[in-house]
């Protein structure tokens, strides 16, 4: 065992004199580093004010007596991300277990920074996920129950938080609910843009073009200020909610590259295929929806759900229209003077969250696409 | 040099496919020169002749997925409209041949994401408005004539080339074509794999159906033809029964080639 671990220590971190410097310079500064942060955040940091402004963090101002809303939505994304994991991978042993302990790490976190009663729910909301995953996977439920079942989980989301009123939607419940929408809306209009620009009709190739190809050459920040000023002008005697109005441009910004992931898809498509279906005299129509699309989407997957990550890193512009995303809700804590020396905690808290939430949308864009790539040819 | 025209009327067979004077062009390149050729119903038609010589194109034009420039092209009545007519629409008349018409191509293009019974229900159902059930009734026996009954419910990745290109056929019979289409249909196919797809063409063929055939497989072309076309350079040079174009060939270029393939 030893000289195993000798003999990779050489390899890998001493094999050449230039590796042993590098080595002998690097492994110090890393654990000097490791142990400042562990002891700062082990001994020095007080992280009772993560605890106490969960909520705020969380949901924003949503009001405290409605809170079982945002519980709701906590546990059909849970399920809503099990189904979606389920469809490509299988709940192994090694899996299951390390998704058993985040199930019981959650709800005693929660449990410990909160209360006892956020922490079932936390817990239960988690292991709804894993039943959903186990669930989809074992029952082989079709893709098509499967998506349906995803978009209604969307909407009954959005049915069930309206009720307070749009204004007060905040923190990683609106980064989330917000990045989920965008991602849903962009799909179908980045699909039209991408025939679009693939078109015949000239009227129609020319727009997509010109369309794709100037949201792709501003910044997302300016569709989404622009976009907020300009639907008051548009339509002065309705008060369109904030929200609405941002997602709206994040949709409009995002589907001109949902258009472009598309388009490589649809280039991806063999010709013969198009030839057989025309030989057997389908229509434009029937050749896009049933031959070409579904070969052409299976290739853009991963990327469309690795554009969910732009999306939700992207959500952090949204305060520049006066919402409070996860990140805003963070500096809103801050503000309050009774926190003002709590700076690093939330920070940390904020990075391990957004780190977490991105690492889980690349693992699931990885399997994808292995999935994929097996399943097809 | 113009085409010698056999006309199909010696046999009195109703005539399916009438090509007068074709030309097709690919930019610069004249691959089709005023190519004449009548197909009778229930006839099979071999088209023989070099690679390049323009021979997969003239039938590729039959459907429609070619456009030519010039001359008459009708298919089942119906006539085929030209490049210029194509510009400003005529999809309609053009989806009305292609339902009359079947092809099977080299590459077999069996849609990927689809079992095989669904690659053979899916026109019919989409194209011809039949109901699911019945359409996949329909496949299943289809399927059960080239032999592939047991290999169902399978992704064409999971089938040998041979076999998807009978689950091919069966896909276009689905659409209960007038005319079947075989642009080198076994070209692409390992040789132990060539027989199983002649005998199901060798079947059609004796049930009667009307085909046009592109190979490089003589025998088979000698056995099932009723009349061989050889094209050379984008012209017939020839048309005949198999005996008279492989035993008494009048031209001299159609001696050279068929010596060359014939060799082997």
């Amino acid at each position: 065992m030893t000289t195993l671990a000798l003999r990779w220590v050489h390899r890998n971190l001493f094999a050449k004199p230039f590796d042993a410097a590098l080595s002998l310079v690097i492994i110090p500064m890393l654990a000097w580093a490791v142990y400042a942060f562990a002891h700062w955040a082990l001994v020095e940091a007080h992280w009772q004010v993560v605890g106490g402004s969960f909520k705020v963090l969380m949901t924003g101002i949503y009001p405290a007596d409605q809170l079982w809303r945002a519980w709701f939505s906590v546990a059909t994304l849970c399920a809503m991300f099990g189904a979606g994991l389920g469809l490509s991978v299988r709940p192994g042993r090694a899996a299951s277990t390390v998704v058993a302990l985040g199930v019981a790490l959650t709800g005693v976190m929660v449990a410990v920074a909160i209360d006892v009663h956020s922490g079932m729910l936390a817990a239960g909301s988690a292991a709804l996920g894993v039943a959903a995953w186990c669930g989809v996977h074992h029952l082989a439920a079709d893709q098509r129950i499967v998506l349906s079942g995803l978009l209604a989980g969307v909407v009954a989301i959005f049915v069930v938080l309206s009720p307070p009123g749009f204004e007060v939607w905040g923190g990683l419940l609106l980064s989330v609910v917000l990045t989920i929408a965008v991602s849903i809306l962009t799909l179908p209009f980045g699909i039209l843009l991408a025939l679009g620009r693939q078109s015949r009709i000239t009227s129609l190739r020319v727009i997509s073009t010109a369309y794709i190809e100037t949201m792709r050459s501003v910044p997302l920040i300016l569709v989404v200020y622009w976009i907020w000023i300009i639907v008051p002008l548009l339509a002065p005697d309705t008060s369109v909610p904030g929200l609405l109005r941002g997602m709206a441009g994040f949709a409009l910004f995002f589907a001109a590259y949902v258009a472009e992931y598309v388009r490589s898809g649809l280039q991806a498509v063999p010709k013969g295929q198009i030839e057989a279906a025309r030989s057997l005299a389908m229509s434009s129509w029937t050749l896009n929806v049933d031959i070409v699309l579904p070969q052409a989407l299976r290739v853009v997957v991963p990327s469309l759900v690795g554009q969910i990550l732009d999306i939700f890193n992207g959500a952090t512009l949204v305060f520049i229209i006066g919402l409070t995303d996860f990140l805003r809700a963070g500096q809103m804590i801050l503000a309050d003077p009774q926190n003002s020396g709590r700076t690093y905690e939330i920070y940390v808290f904020l990075f391990a969250v957004y780190l977490a939430i991105g690492g889980a949308i690349t693992y699931a864009s990885r399997r994808l696409e292995a999935h994929l790539a097996r399943g097809s040819r | 040099m113009n085409a010698i025209q056999i006309p199909a009327a010696a046999t009195s067979r109703e005539i399916i496919v009438s090509i007068i004077s074709l030309n097709k062009s690919f930019g610069a390149f004249h691959v089709l020169k005023d190519v004449d050729l009548d197909v009778g119903r229930g006839e099979v038609v071999v088209i023989i002749g070099a690679s390049g010589s323009g021979k997969s194109t003239l039938i590729r034009c039959v459907n429609g997925l070619e456009m030519y420039q010039s001359g008459r092209l009708t298919v089942d009545g119906f006539s085929m409209p030209t490049e210029a007519d194509r510009a400003i629409g005529g999809e309609r008349e053009l989806a009305r041949i292609r339902k009359g018409v079947g092809m099977v191509f080299q590459q077999f293009n069996l849609f990927p994401h689809m079992s095989a019974i669904d690659n053979v229900a899916i026109a019919p159902i989409r194209v011809r408005g039949r109901k699911p059930d019945e359409a996949r009734a329909n496949a299943l026996r289809l399927l059960d004539r080239v032999g592939l009954r047991d290999h169902a419910h399978k992704l064409p990745s999971q089938l040998s080339g041979g076999q998807q290109q009978r689950v091919a056929i069966a896909r276009s019979l689905a659409m209960e074509p007038h005319i079947m289409l075989f642009d080198e249909p076994t070209s692409a196919l390992d040789p132990e794999m060539v027989g199983e797809v002649l005998d199901v063409m060798r079947e059609l063929a004796r049930e009667g159906m009307t085909m046009m055939i592109v190979t490089h497989e003589m025998g088979f072309a000698r056995e099932v033809a009723d009349r061989v076309v050889y094209i050379d350079h984008g012209r017939i040079l020839e048309t005949g029964t198999p005996a008279e174009i492989f035993d008494r060939p009048t031209h001299e270029r159609t001696r050279t080639f068929l010596s060359r393939v014939l060799r082997h």
